[in-house]
């Protein structure tokens, strides 16, 4: 009847839920008025990428995924949002123009996202996937990658570093 | 984790589960509720009061009846309060709490999620219960609330950095994240447990999880003598009872989680001692942690909040960091 083949495993059910949340998720950071209720939608869509990391088998990659952006970025951010003074609640006249363009642009988006990902081949690798796939990140971090993982490591030093020397100057009386 | 979801849905698998899931449900609210008792009597022994004993037989329906009266109060809104929100929040704060459990392993034989991240799974999840007390503290629109929220992100962030590097030294023992793999290499006597490998890392872990349950001498958020009671200053009613039954449940998961990563989990302490079952003595590891936890909230005062953050950056993180080190030299050196 259709031409996908469906059958009902939890897989199936968990990434229609998951991808509907996402998705909800991100309209509502793009709709909703109040600043702080867009950050909490999208650390809801990171909440549900999440799940769907979880679904390809990436548990590593999902958990990380959670400290980090909802653990971390989002609490920074709100924290941010809330150490600000702002007027949310004002909202911008709609201009008739720049919304039709936007829309245009975005429906572009879509048919080249669209084609692209329905002509892409996925190739099934060769070997299997590791069970343990954590150990295995682990592995190839401190060997094949070994150099990309140290500059990494330099670049949020410097980032670090960066941040320090900008709080010091604010602290010191002009 | 693949088998969870290649069986057909079927009403039968979704009512196991949700079944486990409220026995689960059950075993925390009767623990949550007689914690609470333990805790004031233990408080009020350490102080030389008697602690609850009116309500029923030596008080022990005394949270019973504060329950009661919880449930029955009224709901209070305030006028000014992002209203979504501050429903939201208490209801946000608990479900975390509660879903980090299903990766706990209390016996080899007991179901959980065997999950080969345990360990991130538990920290990635409790670090979504900040991001309600941060917005529970901003939705009531109180000043004294939102400064709670503000204490609690600033905290909860800067000590969840040592809590996860004073695991690291047990990983690279264990060579795995898996909570039951943990477990299981600590096996024989008790001197294989983590705690004498890693009392370092034992002791970076034990105070970064104080101050992640927000309790005393960690307890800023809710600081009642300069905040009034932080971030659920506005909360009444089964809202409030909500952040203390989260509070109650992050006791039962660092409990648990302390006796599987440092204590041997289900391990005797000498393996001619194998004949009593393994949830006992996970139980009474488990017990003695509580005990521990509420014993350090009625000998330790507050600390200043200007200390706090000093103690995390400049001390637990250096020493959780001696111990990463240590402990790879340890692994070189030793085998």
């Amino acid at each position: 009847m259709f031409p996908f083949n469906l059958n009902p495993t939890g897989e199936f059910f968990a990434f229609f839920a998951l991808a509907v949340c996402a998705i909800t998720g991100a309209v509502m950071a793009l709709s909703l008025a109040k600043v702080v209720h867009t950050a909490l939608s999208l650390a809801f869509t990171f909440v549900s990428l999440a799940g769907l990391f979880i679904l390809l088998g990436a548990e590593f990659v999902a958990f990380v995924q959670v400290l980090i952006y909802v653990g971390a970025v989002t609490i920074l951010m709100i924290f941010g949002i809330m150490m600000t003074k702002h007027r949310d609640e004002e909202r911008e006249r709609g201009r008739p123009l720049l919304e039709t363009l936007a829309a245009v642009f975005c429906l572009c988006l879509f048919g080249i996202l669209f084609f692209a990902i329905r002509s892409a081949g996925f190739p099934v690798p060769e070997t299997a996937l590791p069970a343990d796939n954590t150990t295995e990140i682990g592995t190839l971090l401190f060997t094949k990658y070994a150099v990309p993982f140290e500059l990494v490591s330099v670049l949020l030093t410097a980032a670090f570093i960066g941040a320090v020397a900008l709080a010091k100057r604010e602290e010191e009386p002009a | 984790m693949q088998r969870f979801w290649d069986d057909p849905v079927s009403w039968e698998a979704a009512g196991r589960y949700a079944l486990v899931a409220l026995a689960l449900l059950a075993v925390v609210i009767v623990f949550v509720t007689y914690a609470i008792y333990f805790e004031r009597k233990v408080i009020g022994w350490m102080q030389f009061r008697q602690g609850p004993n009116r309500t029923g037989p030596l008080g022990l329906l005394q949270t019973v009846a504060d329950v009661a009266k919880l449930l029955v109060k009224e709901d209070t809104i305030p006028a000014k309060a992002d209203k979504a929100l501050f429903v939201l929040a208490p209801a946000l704060a608990f479900i975390p709490s509660f879903t980090v459990l299903a990766v706990i392993p209390y016996g080899l034989n007991l179901p959980f999620a065997d999950l080969n991240v345990g360990f991130l799974y538990y920290v990635a999840l409790s670090g979504v219960t900040t991001i309600a007390i941060v917005i529970a503290g901003w939705a009531s629109n109180n000043k004294y609330a939102l400064l709670g929220g503000m204490r609690s992100a600033a905290q909860m962030i800067s000590y969840e950095v040592p809590l996860v590097l004073s695991v690291v030294g047990v990983a690279m023992l264990t060579e795995s994240l898996n909570l039951r793999d943990i477990v299981l290499r600590q096996e024989g006597y008790f001197w294989h447990w983590n705690v004498f490998p890693q009392i370092i890392g034992f002791a970076v872990f034990v105070v970064a999880a104080v101050s992640e349950l927000n309790r005393t001498p960690f307890d800023l958020p809710e600081a009642e003598s300069e905040l009034v009671a932080g971030y659920h200053v506005e909360y009444s009613g089964f809202r409030f009872a909500f952040f203390m039954l989260a509070e109650y449940v992050y006791i039962y998961a660092i409990a648990c989680l302390t006796t599987i990563l440092f204590l041997g989990g289900w391990n005797a302490p000498f393996p001619q001692l194998d004949f009593i079952p393994g949830l006992v003595w996970f139980a009474f590891k488990f017990a003695l942690i509580v005990f521990s936890l509420f014993w350090i909230r009625a000998t330790l005062p507050r600390l200043r909040v200007d200390q706090l953050m000093g103690l995390a950056w400049k001390a637990l993180l250096p020493l959780a960091l001696a111990n990463i080190l240590l402990t790879a030299l340890g692994i070189e050196w030793l085998g």
